[in-house]
């Protein structure tokens, strides 16, 4: 059996709850890991711009914001692990999570920030596209489409925002949405509106990506003449809301019926010693300034049950 | 202007020297004309070199069939080759910055131990491998699902002598991108014939290095 480290509190996920959860539990004088199977950040380092963070009146990179809430859990003694959580076990008074390496860490309360992983549209195509012409992640694929026509799905706030980063490369842009009016923000909306190379595609839904070695266009269906078009584009980047990454506590506390963590008013789970903050969470706005709102208040709710032990 | 802000040098200087366990020879491949990221490539290696006495530093101006080049297995620049306590084939082609300068540093860090984080069973599995694989991983600097692709396909190198692994930049090299026609990253090439989408989880990483070594 492989020893296992010792901590007052786990975080699972390094997104903006996570990376905050860390930079409080270090601030609060506890022993504290962040565990993060990809890249700390979690989706914000995947948005090119960030226009509603308070504190950066000119916006902000998504992946410089990562940096600097990295780097500034980490002056407060924050540990990084880098790695996967796959289970946890409850023992009395403390949880031991084994990690993807088989490595395990101890702790005396969890803190559940894995955030949630983009919806599929469950069409045909759709997986066997993938790296061809289907993304979820504009800034790493849009270069590949420089000078191309390609659409985006969705009606939100992250399908508009990448729809304007995007045409700064593209020749043309398609929001394909299922309803005729957007859910995005007015001030995105104002900006994409005024965009002469964004073009709106209401009340369709996608039927099918097409293509064979790579996508040569999307089947779209008007949901009120139910008649069947094409779009010829060579890339489509899809934004239709997200799944929480809640599988490795399913079966320890309470999950919503889409999968969201049930949480109280300070951010604890039915499980006692597991809270949970950030996307991961039901609560109405998926947002970085919530996300980190969360974080502070799980911390220190976290630390005052650990203390209460 | 320094890539590196005061606070990351510190940071880096510590991590370091709390883990660095060898020397690790960093081996750069460039030209003074014709490559736009030769210098700027460059510029990450002269800021790094100084943050450990363990880093040391080989430049070679690149001409194809130059001996180092085919010492090194190097066939485009900017190239960088971490070495060791021996070449483990760990490559990067094109610039390490954005997101991949995680990996440079993360590389750095396993190839000075000659040691990875792979999971036991994993490691067994590659290093089992009895047949040579050279693995390529398209990235691009702004993507945050690259560094674990690269990450995967490195440690690969590390374990096994016979398995070869390159970063390379999609931008760059996009004539490469177009031949195995890249269009999302990251996108992880094995012995040309079997490519991965995305970061594949090191369980399916693993499947797919013994598919191609077969
Ligand atoms: C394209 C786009 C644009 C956006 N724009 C904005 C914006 O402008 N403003 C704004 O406020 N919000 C924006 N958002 C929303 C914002 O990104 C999220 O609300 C925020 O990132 C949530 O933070 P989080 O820490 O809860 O989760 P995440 O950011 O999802 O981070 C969770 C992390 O946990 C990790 N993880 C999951 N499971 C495990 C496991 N088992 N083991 C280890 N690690 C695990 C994941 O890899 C991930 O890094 C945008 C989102 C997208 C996709």
């Amino acid at each position: 059996m492989v020893d296992s480290q010792k901590y007052d509190i786990v975080v699972i996920g390094g997104g903006p709850a996570g990376l905050t959860a860390g930079l409080y539990a270090g601030r609060g004088g506890l022993r504290a890991a962040v565990v993060e199977k990809l890249m700390p950040g979690g989706l914000v380092a995947n948005t090119e711009r960030i226009d509603n963070y308070p504190g950066f009146p000119e916006g902000i990179s998504g992946s410089d914001l990562a940096q600097k809430m990295q780097a500034q859990a980490a002056k407060f003694g924050a540990q990084f692990v880098s790695d996967e959580a796959m289970t946890i076990a409850a023992e009395p008074k403390s949880f031991i999570v084994t990690l993807a390496s088989r490595a395990q860490l101890k702790a005396k309360a969890l803190i559940i920030a894995s955030g949630a992983y983009p919806r599929t549209l469950g069409v045909p195509g759709e997986k066997e596209l993938l790296g061809k012409g289907v993304s979820y992640c504009a800034v790493c694929d849009g270069a590949f489409f420089r000078g191309q026509e390609v659409a985006v799905v969705g009606g939100g706030d992250s399908a508009v925002q990448e729809a304007v980063y995007l045409a700064g490369l593209c020749s043309k842009v398609t929001v394909i949405h299922r309803r005729s009016s957007l859910r995005a923000a007015e001030s995105l909306q104002r900006v994409a509106f005024k965009n002469g190379k964004i073009s709106f595609s209401w009340n369709k839904t996608v039927v099918a990506i097409t293509g064979d070695k790579q996508v040569e266009g999307l089947r779209v269906m008007d949901k009120e003449n139910m008649k069947e078009d094409v779009l010829p584009v060579s890339g489509v980047f899809i934004y239709v809301g997200y799944h929480p990454n809640s599988a490795v506590v399913k079966d320890l506390v309470r999950l919503d019926e889409n999968g969201y963590i049930i949480t109280d008013e300070n951010l604890m789970s039915s499980a006692p010693g597991i809270f949970a903050a950030g996307d991961v969470r039901r609560k109405l706005v998926r947002q970085i300034s919530g996300a980190v709102g969360d974080a502070a208040t799980a911390a220190v709710a976290a630390q005052q049950y650990i203390e209460n032990l | 202007m320094p890539l590196l802000k005061d606070e990351d040098q510190q940071f880096l200087r510590e991590e370091f020297a709390r883990k660095l366990a060898g020397p690790v020879k960093i081996v750069f491949f460039t030209q003074a004309l014709d490559c736009m990221f030769c210098q700027p490539t460059e510029q990450i290696i002269r800021e790094l070199l100084p943050l450990s006495d363990k880093l040391s530093l080989e430049t070679h101006n690149f001409a194809p069939e130059s001996e180092e080049a085919k010492r090194y297995g190097v066939d485009k620049i900017p190239a960088i080759v971490l070495a060791g306590k021996k070449d483990y084939g760990v490559k990067f082609y094109g610039i390490p910055a954005g997101f991949e300068f995680s990996t440079l540093v993360a590389d750095i860090l396993d190839v000075s131990r000659g040691e990875t984080s792979f999971s036991p069973d994993a490691r067994d599995k590659v290093r089992a491998i009895a047949k040579p694989v050279d693995i390529q991983v398209f990235v691009s600097p702004t993507c945050p699902y690259c560094p674990p692709a690269v990450r995967l396909a490195h440690m690969a190198a590390i374990e096994n002598g016979l398995i070869s692994a390159a970063m390379v930049e999609s931008t760059e090299f996009q004539h490469l991108a177009h031949k195995y026609n890249v269009m999302g990253v990251p996108r992880t090439i094995m012995n040309e014939t079997i490519s991965l989408e995305g970061a594949p989880p090191e369980q399916l990483f693993v499947e797919k290095l013994l598919e191609a070594a077969q």
